[in-house]
């Protein structure tokens, strides 16, 4: 039967174990090199991840007050609005 | 909104004469000319309508918003914006389930209390480059009747392996403080009185309101990564940790017969999430995939998955249109009861805490809606001398809730639907 103390170990093995994985995916990312010239695509506003910033933070605002499993999207303040 | 103010800008703006025409090529040349490439501002403005038509609340929310962003210099940014959230409608404050309600058939259990607020938001910030990272800080300040918000944060960002992989992480800390109703000296939770209105809040002299402070600390990290031209991948985690009061100060629980409290939440909560997002070009038909998926897990026993797909479409240069749709499911806070005052399970009391929140009930809820954006550039030259290019947007989404325990006085609510219409745009000069 695994201990407490053994499980508590364990559980950190594999926290490491997975950020190292991600580290390592994360420098394979430098294995995959998308020359300059190929970056047309890449700059078009449709694949940007902030684009329409301020649109898609108020819908966002919207669906976020009406569910319980907000945070973790981003830093922002000011309140709900939302009574 | 971009706005790029170079020398030969502002000369075009003042040519009327030549002597007009001199005179503002000199100033411009000795007050501009030396940064002049790096010189942009960028204006957003959008605007949302948020309508809540069922569950008796007929909630209207509408949300203008307006973003400033200048660039003196290529290593400097400065930002300031301010939103607003215009809020009337109804919300539950008396809240009660079908075990009370089949013991008390002609009780108005459910209250609906009117709702008229103003939430404003200014804030403002800064940018500074070196190389190829990115340093941001910034405050925002927000005010209600009833809340006054102050949120500090600060970024750095970072590129790597010749701009493939980008990695980002932040800080945000909140400072706020919500009004409340003042109790009597060793008042217990079950006996606490709800907040009636919030008349009165955040003045002086007033012995039947109070303040009680949330503080809020907010980690993030992510990493962007191009992994072809034409597919590129951003995974965030996010922790938060939140201290402080978080119930509704105007909501009611009936505990039990005669028993009747303000609502009572826990004063620690931590909510961790990871986001997966994917952005895929398919050149044949340049169109955009975009698709998401999001996990979340807190101390308060929720967990969600949401899931994200939209495809986006090219109808000529300036024309986009996109279809979307999203699937949201969460479990229920371990406190979390439709009905406190008895009933077989899932009702009854479940320990100190108690809610009348349906956003801590276990439910899902599906969304589609439709995007279309358009951008005019000229292909040379600008447009009424400074306006570089003009955009609009516009969006419609619809939003199905299934509430799994969640009722109105022992009433399901089947029809709970909410719609959202964005209007964006504004001039690139």
């Amino acid at each position: 039967m695994a201990t407490p103390a053994r499980h508590s170990l364990s559980r950190s093995r594999s926290l490491a174990l997975s950020v190292l994985a991600l580290i390592s995916v994360a420098f394979l990312g430098g294995c995959v090199t998308v020359r300059p010239e190929q970056r047309s695509v890449l700059a078009d506003p449709t694949m940007r991840f902030d684009g329409e910033e301020l649109a898609q933070s108020q819908k966002k605002h919207a669906l976020d007050n009406r569910e319980g499993s907000t945070g973790g999207g981003g830093v922002s303040g000011g309140g709900c609005g939302c009574n | 909104m971009r706005l790029q103010l170079s020398a030969l800008h502002l000369a075009r703006v003042f040519v009327r004469s030549a002597r007009l025409k001199a005179a503002a090529l000199a100033v411009a040349m000795l007050t501009l000319a030396p940064d002049a490439r790096a010189e942009v501002v960028d204006v957003d403005t959008a605007h949302t309508i948020f309508y809540e038509a069922p569950t008796r609340s007929h909630m209207f929310v509408y949300t203008p918003g307006l973003d400033l962003t200048v660039k003196p210099t290529s290593w400097l940014g400065v930002t300031a914006g301010y939103a607003a959230d215009v809020v009337s409608g109804a919300s539950v404050a008396v809240k009660a389930g079908p075990a009370y309600q089949n013991t008390h058939p002609g009780a108005d259990v459910i209250t609906a209390a009117s709702v008229h607020d103003l939430r404003q938001v200014g804030h403002g910030g800064f940018s500074l480059t070196h190389g190829n990272t990115v340093y941001s800080a910034g405050y925002s300040y927000g005010t209600e009747h009833d809340y006054r918000s102050n949120a500090f944060f600060v970024t750095a960002k970072t590129d790597a392996l010749e701009h493939n992989t980008e990695f980002e992480i932040g800080y945000a800390k909140n400072l706020d403080t919500v009004c409340d109703r003042t109790q009597g000296p060793n008042v217990t939770p079950s006996r606490a009185f709800a907040l009636e209105d919030s008349n009165g809040c955040f003045t002086k002299d007033n012995a039947l309101r109070s303040r009680r402070d949330i503080t809020v600390d907010a980690f993030q990290g992510s990493w962007t990564q191009a992994w072809t031209p034409v597919l590129v991948t951003q995974l965030t985690y996010g922790v938060q940790i939140i201290d402080g009061f978080q119930s509704d100060p105007y909501r009611s629980v009936i505990l039990g017969e005669g028993l009747k409290a303000q609502e009572h939440h826990p004063n620690d909560r931590a909510r961790q999430s990871v986001t997966l997002r994917a952005n895929y070009f398919i050149r044949p038909i340049r169109g955009v995939v975009h698709a998401s998926v999001r996990g979340y897990d807190d101390t308060w026993d929720i967990q969600s998955i949401t899931a994200e797909l939209e495809f986006e479409k090219y109808f000529g240069d300036a024309l986009r249109a996109a279809l979307r749709g999203r699937f949201y499911k969460q479990t229920g806070a371990i406190f979390y009861s439709d009905d406190y005052s008895g009933g077989d399970k899932p009702l009854g009391p479940k320990g100190q805490y108690f809610t009348g929140d349906r956003e801590l009930s276990p439910f899902s809820s599906i969304t589609v809606g439709v995007r279309a954006n358009y951008t005019f550039r000229r292909k040379e030259g600008n447009l009424f001398w400074l306006v570089e290019s003009a955009k609009a947007g516009v969006s419609a989404d619809a939003v199905q809730f299934s509430y799994d325990q969640f009722t109105l006085g022992g009433s399901a609510i089947g029809d709970a639907r909410a719609f959202i219409l964005g209007l964006s745009g504004g001039l690139v000069f």
